[in-house]
């Protein structure tokens, strides 16, 4: 009873913290998107399925998303990989490097991306100097330019989990299997890789979440195509002012992202429960 | 009353205390701003930020304040969705609110702006009438810019600008209907004084022709500049403003006056603004046309007042557009304000497509 009490006086006001500031202002966002005039309807959500646009705009963020959470993952992965591998102090070095652009405003990286994927930018003038020729390849403003801002930017949120995982493995599995004769891959396949995918899971969800969400890396850098569900909120909220319409798509996210979210849970703990009974 | 306090149960005085602080909390900042801002001699204008920002500043918070005694906060950024959201709550922050004609309408049709009193401007000095809500401030030029080193024929009007095979290169337009569809249907050959009520059909079509050639549909107005100066774009929709801001910093970047976009910016005040009378004193204020001429030496709009006009530098004066010139088109915000979200959407949908 005690210990009871003492939980509640310690989680206590974090969580009423949390429900003044997420709770109630979701609780106004489900109520604008259900409530039109002055009448309880389904009118926006419907609208909204009915709608071209929302459609597209759906099918268009769900590609990005996983097209970057994935390239995050294929870039993230191996840097994760040499970080577990190096001594603690260079480790330490090292991880700087992974913070450095972390902690870099998305505006400022967004802009610096203008600069570098450009027409005439360095990426093709180094090009053109590598060829021999003029060469322009079309980085900006089309999906490309979506995928290489949006990685840089989610790599970090891969190198960290996988790293915990990675580093979480026992060292004396690895000699096990180096004295039974296994050579590198085999030890990467068999080891390393199942051994770390509960951190690749959190990786991948928590990218591909965040992604869902991106706005200003689409905006600056995206082609007419290149729109996303929080492009479409923030057209309904600041051009038509439809609160109705930005509260029903943000109710959507939110329900998306949720129901990814409980459905890798549920992966990760069907995934744990035959490796531990094999370790 | 007459028990003791320590006689109280625990968990009832935990309650009431509880639901106490959580009143206190919700309702605090909102107690708080209130007091702040309804002090006397203050006042809040809502204004655009960077050299904008300085403008204001000094042509008239500065002179306002010397003058009323009354101390004036610039807010960058107006924003409508806030306007509504503090209206809406009755939690008025904002004063006097500095707003683009079609953001504008669609406050006046929502009721987010105090009614004025004609009588305190001079109707008769300014280019375009006073509504029930809203003053017009000024008129900004909207048109196309180039590299004048790198493309020194050209193009000139919005037919030149749609040619893109006398005048190849990548094109970059506004990503909202409003302003790109009027050029639309300029580069169609649609007469500046019959744009209104828009073709939308035709523009449209016009704009399917230009489609595949256009390399940016530009959210953020700076990116209509820099676009052209970083060799991105070859030409790009921007304002005379922009131009002038590139030119002073050294950059060989043209803007082309002979068919040009005139929107109107107006001045509103939020409806329940905590300092009504200030706010209609600084809208009076910012009509007279010596503070008019003062304000567009740094902005190098085109003053609302005619009386300004022969104010403002003669340097700063060749950046201004005739309103009265038949080959420029004068946006109609009334027009926008009844179809802005349905042609929005449209547009956003082709655009996707």
């Amino acid at each position: 009873m005690t210990q009871k009490k003492d939980a509640l006086l310690y989680v206590g006001p974090a969580t009423l913290f949390l429900f003044l500031v997420i709770l109630v202002p979701l609780g106004f966002v489900a109520w604008t998107s259900l409530h039109t005039g002055d009448s309880w309807s389904f009118a926006a959500y419907t609208q909204l399925f009915e709608s071209v646009l929302f459609r597209r705009t759906l099918w268009t963020t769900f590609e990005i998303s996983i097209l970057a959470s994935l390239g995050s993952l294929l870039l993230g992965y191996p840097v994760a990989l040499h970080l577990a591998r190096v001594s603690a102090r260079k480790r330490a070095i090292y991880m700087v490097l992974v913070l450095i652009p972390f902690w870099t405003s998305i505006l400022v990286k967004s802009f610096a991306f203008t600069v570098l994927l450009g027409r005439s930018g360095m990426v093709n003038t180094f090009l053109s100097w590598l060829a021999g020729s003029p060469v322009e390849v079309p980085m900006l403003f089309n999906r490309l330019g979506v995928m290489v801002g949006m990685t840089n930017y989610l790599v970090p949120f891969v190198v960290f989990p996988v790293l915990a995982s990675l580093l979480a493995i026992d060292r004396s599995l690895y000699q096990a299997a180096e004295i039974m004769g296994a050579k590198p891959p085999r030890i990467f396949f068999r080891i390393t890789l199942p051994l770390s995918l509960p951190g690749v899971a959190a990786a991948v969800l928590s990218t591909t979440v965040m992604s869902m969400g991106f706005f200003v890396i689409p905006a600056l850098l995206g082609g007419r195509q290149d729109v996303m569900l929080s492009n479409l909120v923030d057209f309904y909220t600041r051009e038509t002012l439809d609160w109705n319409m930005a509260s029903a798509i943000g109710v959507i996210l939110l329900g998306i992202v949720t129901i990814a979210a409980l459905g890798v849970d549920r992966l990760q703990k069907f995934g744990a429960r035959p490796r531990t009974a094999a370790v | 009353m007459s028990k003791p306090v320590t006689a109280l149960p625990r968990r009832r005085f935990l309650q009431a205390s509880g639901s106490t602080m959580l009143a206190a909390a919700i309702g605090a900042p909102m107690i708080l701003t209130s007091k702040t801002s309804r002090a006397a001699g203050r006042l809040v204008v809502v204004s655009w930020g960077g050299n904008y920002r300085v403008g204001v500043e000094e042509a008239l918070a500065k002179p306002f304040a010397k003058e009323f005694g009354v101390e004036v906060i610039l807010i960058d950024t107006p924003d409508l969705a806030k306007v509504k959201a503090q209206v809406m709550t009755k939690n008025v922050e904002w004063d006097v609110f500095d707003v683009v004609g079609p953001m504008g309408f669609t406050g006046s049709k929502n009721g987010y702006w105090e009614q004025l009193d004609p009588a305190l401007f001079d109707s008769k000095d300014l280019i375009a009438p006073v509504t029930k809500d809203m003053v017009p401030f000024y008129g900004f030029t909207g048109g196309f810019c180039y590299d004048s080193k790198k493309h020194p024929e050209a193009p000139k009007t919005w037919a030149d600008f749609w040619d893109v095979k006398k005048f190849p290169g990548r094109r970059a337009l506004r990503n909202r209907a409003s302003e790109t569809l009027e050029v639309a249907l300029l580069a169609d050959g649609v007469p500046a004084d019959k744009m209104y009520p828009l073709d939308i059909e035709r523009a449209f079509k016009a704009l399917d022709r230009l489609k595949p050639h256009v390399g940016k549909w530009v959210d953020q107005t700076p990116q209509t500049v820099s676009l052209v100066q970083t060799g991105e774009i070859d030409y790009s929709y921007t304002y005379t403003t922009r131009v002038k801001a590139a030119q002073e910093a050294g950059q060989t970047i043209d803007f082309a006056f002979d068919e040009n976009l005139i929107g109107l910016e107006y001045l509103a005040v939020l409806k329940g603004a905590p300092n009504k009378t200030n706010a209609m004193k600084f809208l009076q204020f910012a009509m007279r046309p010596e503070n008019q001429a003062a304000l567009m030496n740094h902005l190098a709009n085109t003053p609302a007042s005619k009386k300004a006009l022969e104010m403002v530098k003669p340097d700063v004066r060749k950046w201004m557009s005739n309103p009265g010139n038949p080959k420029h088109v004068v946006s109609n915000d009334m027009w926008w304000a009844d179809h802005y979200d349905d042609v929005s959407r449209r547009f956003k949908e082709w655009a996707l497509t």
